[in-house]
């Protein structure tokens, strides 16, 4: 497993296939479609996870697609979309976006889904106004 | 999907083992857990929906995600009271940490609502089939309540549904919600996040929910008022 430790900052894409650890900062991009990407207690991230299983504990700003399953810690802030198999969500966690389950494996495929994030940015149409 | 149109004799896409009305099905609450006709209509309301959108304006929680995950909805949650809150802290700290001397904006509620509706609420119009705004209009602002009301209004797809909670006297205690089954929630006490602003008189309520084209109220034996709203 490869740890990104407390006090330790990251920007860019990770890829590759080795779980990771997070408890420091992160910015950018994770990819990591057939390993774990953990955010510990103390982890900041800035990032889109992909990921075969994806666990929150700290802070994430990104949208989450997990081949398996994606958990919310009782401490853990979310804001951005999820699209998983399976959720499971602890009291306590926190969660600003949008939560689409898919069949298994189905998440790496889907390429339709709109994300939180994207909706975050979209402007506030008038209610006569059409988003679709 | 119109409210008087729609008829109870098709069988409601969200049907389960426990819609069937009987005696618990007056709306009344026992303990923490309140059985709500209010929620039984919503999801009436919003059985037609292939794929539909619910949007949870409390706190997520695991049953109330799942509850609807399983009827194939998709569920976005934005803790709106706790976002308010957050961000009075944050307009305060940064009013405090600014320098002495430095001239300070004029700062009014009205601004403060309106800078906070530039980072919450933002989703597209007519996007969601259903809001579960609980009882949080109880607790919010008064230059607040109004923005809200429109960009929820905004967020609703013609024939969608709100369904709000209305205390007839301050709460003992602050409360977040969480669906257990078809006409069941779940009460639970929590730390106070807001502080109760308002009792609503039904005059009030209909005015707040003013551009809906129609409501429908429940009264439950504790007196808590559950009131359906259909854009």
């Amino acid at each position: 497993m490869t740890t990104i430790s407390s006090g330790l900052k990251i920007s860019g894409e990770i890829s590759g296939t080795s779980d990771l650890y997070i408890d420091g900062e992160t910015q950018g991009k994770i990819r990591l479609t057939n390993a774990r990407v953990t955010v510990g207690p103390n982890g900041r991230v800035q990032a889109d996870i992909e990921a075969r299983e994806i666990i929150i504990e700290g802070s994430v700003q990104g949208n989450l697609k997990a081949g398996e399953r994606v958990q919310l810690g009782a401490q853990s802030k979310l804001q951005g979309s999820v699209l998983t198999p399976r959720f499971a969500i602890e009291d306590g966690a926190r969660l600003r976006g949008k939560v689409e389950m898919v069949r298994t494996g189905a998440s790496q495929a889907s390429s339709n889904t709109e994300s939180a994030a994207d909706a975050a940015k979209a402007k506030v149409m008038s209610a006569s106004g059409k988003d679709e | 999907m119109s409210w008087v149109a729609k008829t109870r004799i098709n069988t409601p896409a969200v049907s389960g083992p426990r819609d069937k009305p009987g005696p618990a099905a007056v709306a009344g609450s026992s303990g923490n857990v309140r059985v709500s006709n209010g929620l039984k209509e919503f999801l009436w309301l919003i059985s037609d929906s292939e794929q539909g959108r619910i949007l949870d304006l409390g706190p997520v929680w695991q049953a109330t995600v799942s509850f609807f995950i399983e009827k194939g909805f998709r569920v976005s949650t934005e803790d709106l009271l706790r976002a308010w809150k957050e961000f009075l802290a944050s307009e305060e700290e940064d009013f405090r940490r600014a320098p002495v001397g430095n001239e300070t904006p004029k700062v009014s509620p009205t601004m403060f609502a309106d800078k906070f509706l530039d980072n919450a609420l933002l989703y597209p119009a007519e996007h969601f089939h259903g809001v579960l705004a609980w009882d949080i209009f109880d607790y919010l602002d008064a230059q607040l309540l109004p923005k809200v009301m429109d960009r929820v209004y905004s967020m609703l797809r013609p024939g969608g549904a709100v369904l709000s909670l209305f205390h007839s006297r301050t709460p003992e205690r602050f409360c977040r919600y969480r669906i257990a089954d078809m006409q069941t929630f779940e009460l639970l006490p929590a730390s106070t996040v807001s502080v109760h602003a308002r009792v609503f008189q039904n005059r009030e309520i209909l005015d707040i929910f003013g551009k809906f084209r129609s409501s429908k109220t429940f009264v439950g034996r504790d007196q808590v008022r559950e009131g359906l709203f259909l854009k």
